[in-house]
């Protein structure tokens, strides 16, 4: 099932074109991996599915983005509440300069859940699911800066999951990561597609290939290819498909 | 020896020189301030000249107490009224205002930072006085002036507008441009990506900035309040012009007072003996204060990595 639709999505950087005419169907509980060269428009693309953009002025959307039937590009869409539906993980950690328990309570706090035990529950939940909760048990008090940047990512991850969103957009999120905690995080983005959906932009043809059910190929701001992944990965359609999965290109 | 190591060591030469004459007149202005206020030291002690509540020349005792009171009252009331619209403009500025805007509103801020202290003074004493005994005096004697207790020290007793309250104010406008640009800088600093993940789990413009943005640069904005608390205790020409130079008990901020550099601008010409060795102490004090915020300012600001 789709759960989110990209319809003939133009996107404009003020009168740069950055997407154009893209298409693309994102599956439910299952992890879309875009890839491409660089600047081909794979961040501006995950940044159009919780409206980001809109932060910084001159930024034009035209087409549509679905999600479970609602045009998320209307002018009617609640940002705030959008946002939290589809958490995002950046390529590097971005703890707040808070506490461990605080960064995930952050959303939480702010749609007012104010109960103490219901609170420590959902962050205890949030961490777990994180694969984060057994490391950082017995210091959730300490500031998030003391983290490892794997433990800080996953925290970030975990900050997102205490939200409870549908989707999760990942922008090259291990790149910064050393190989062990890659690992950690490509093993918890397999496990977390049981309950969410995931969206994960990669420079590494690798991780595409371990983790991704369906892969997109983007080139120049168009949509080159889509398809499951093994058949991305050993039949594609385009030559340039090919040759950049294989390496040979980008 | 051959024409480069000849300029070479000469360089060296005058260069050391030139720093160790920076070293040298810190360590002479240190000695004369400290020679100069040993009289009056000597005849008061230093904790009773600290706390000594008269200034008085028939008697020709001396006592540092209410300037130094006026000083920090000053003070604190400056910061007062500049951290919150220095705060706000410095958040508008980065996080809500139109480009265009931006550009206009920067220039004005550096521009109130290049205008000369004397002139604050002038338009204080011609300007600010008169309106504020005017429009604000009444409202505060209406308001916190009702008060049961500390309601007389919003009462004024004299007319003019020159005052405390005034100095503070006027104080307030010329440490505004310092706050805004050191907190503007830090909030520039605060990576996008930090506020996006703010953003991204459901957070409002001011919600990022409540709990994100400005716990990410306090320490900065610490530092940019402190320097600016630095430039209020030592200014001494637009208070000097508004504050009134009294040196009765300070019964509220609507009335006369003096400060630490408003008793030194006013009385060194024509002070001799007790007097003049009483404001190189006046003078000593301040110079320790100053060194002191600087050094916490330092402190506050100092790079890291
Ligand atoms: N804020 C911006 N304003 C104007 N143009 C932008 C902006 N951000 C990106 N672009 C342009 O849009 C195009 C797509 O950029 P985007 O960041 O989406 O690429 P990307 O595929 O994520 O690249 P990378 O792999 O290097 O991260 C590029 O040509 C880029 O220069
Ligand atoms: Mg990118």
């Amino acid at each position: 099932m789709d759960l989110m639709t990209v319809d003939k999505l133009n996107f404009f950087y003020g009168r740069h074109q950055a997407l154009k005419s893209v298409n693309l169907p994102i599956r439910k509980n299952a992890i879309t991996s875009l890839i491409g060269p660089s600047g081909c428009g794979k961040t501006t693309l995950l940044r159009c599915f919780n409206r980001m953009h809109d932060l910084y002025p001159g930024n034009r959307y035209e087409g549509r983005i679905s999600l479970r039937d609602q045009n998320i590009l209307s002018g009617d869409i609640d940002l705030i509440s959008l946002r939290s539906r589809l958490g995002m993980v950046f390529q590097k950690p971005t703890p707040f300069p808070m506490s461990v328990f605080d960064n995930i309570a952050y959303g939480l706090r702010l749609r007012k859940v104010k109960n103490k035990n219901a609170l420590a529950e959902r962050v205890e939940k949030a961490l777990k699911q994180a694969a984060l909760w057994d490391e950082v048990k017995d210091r959730l008090g300490d500031n998030a800066a003391g983290l490892s940047g794997g433990q800080q990512q996953r925290l970030v991850i975990a900050r997102t999951l205490a939200v409870e969103p549908e989707v999760i957009l990942f922008d090259e999120s291990t790149s910064a990561l050393d190989p062990i905690s890659t690992q950690k995080i490509e093993e918890l983005m397999v496990e977390l597609k049981k309950e969410v959906t995931i969206v994960a932009v990669t420079h590494n043809m690798q991780q595409a290939a371990r983790v991704s059910d369906y892969t997109a190929l983007m080139y120049l701001g168009e949509l080159m290819e889509y398809g499951d992944t093994k058949s991305i990965f050993t039949r594609p359609k385009h030559k340039m498909t090919e040759e950049y999965v294989s390496g040979r290109f980008g | 020896m051959n024409r480069a190591k000849t300029t070479n060591l000469l360089f060296q030469l005058t260069t050391f020189g030139a720093a160790i004459l920076i070293v040298i007149l810190i360590v002479g202005m240190l000695l004369t301030l400290l020679h100069e206020s040993w009289p009056a030291v000597r005849r008061f002690g230093f904790f009773d000249f600290l706390l000594g509540r008269r200034w008085n020349y028939a008697d020709n005792l001396y006592g540092a107490f209410r300037p130094l009171a006026g000083t920090v009252i000053s003070t604190a009331l400056a910061l007062a009224a500049a951290v919150p619209v220095a705060l706000g403009t410095a958040l508008f500025l980065t996080e809500l205002c139109p480009h265009r805007l931006r550009g206009i509103i920067g220039a004005a801020i550096e521009l109130l930072a290049a205008i000369p202290s004397i002139i604050y003074g002038m338009w204080g004493l011609f300007a600010l006085a008169p309106f504020l005994e005017n429009h604000f005096q009444p409202l505060a004697a209406a308001g916190p002036g009702r008060l049961p207790l500390i309601g007389s020290f919003f009462q004024s007793q004299y007319a003019g507008g020159v005052n405390l309250f005034t100095a503070s104010m006027v104080l307030a406008i010329m440490i505004l441009p310092f706050i805004t640009s050191i907190t503007r800088e830090a909030f520039k600093q605060v990576p996008p990506i930090l506020k996006e993940s703010s953003y991204g789990v459901g957070a409002t413009r001011w919600e990022t900035i409540w709990q994100v943005v400005l716990p990410c640069t306090k320490s900065t904005v610490a530092g940019g309040v402190i320097i600016a608390m630095g430039r209020a205790l030592g200014e001494t020409m637009a208070v000097a012009y508004v504050i009134g130079n009294r040196h009765g008990a300070l019964d509220s901020i609507f009335s006369p007072y003096s400060t630490i550099t408003s008793v030194m601008a006013n009385e060194f010409n024509e002070a001799a003996g007790l007097q003049m060795s009483s404001l190189f102490t006046l003078a000593l004090m301040l110079l320790a204060a100053n060194f002191l915020v600087l050094s916490l300012a330092k402190y506050l600001l100092r790079p890291r990595i």
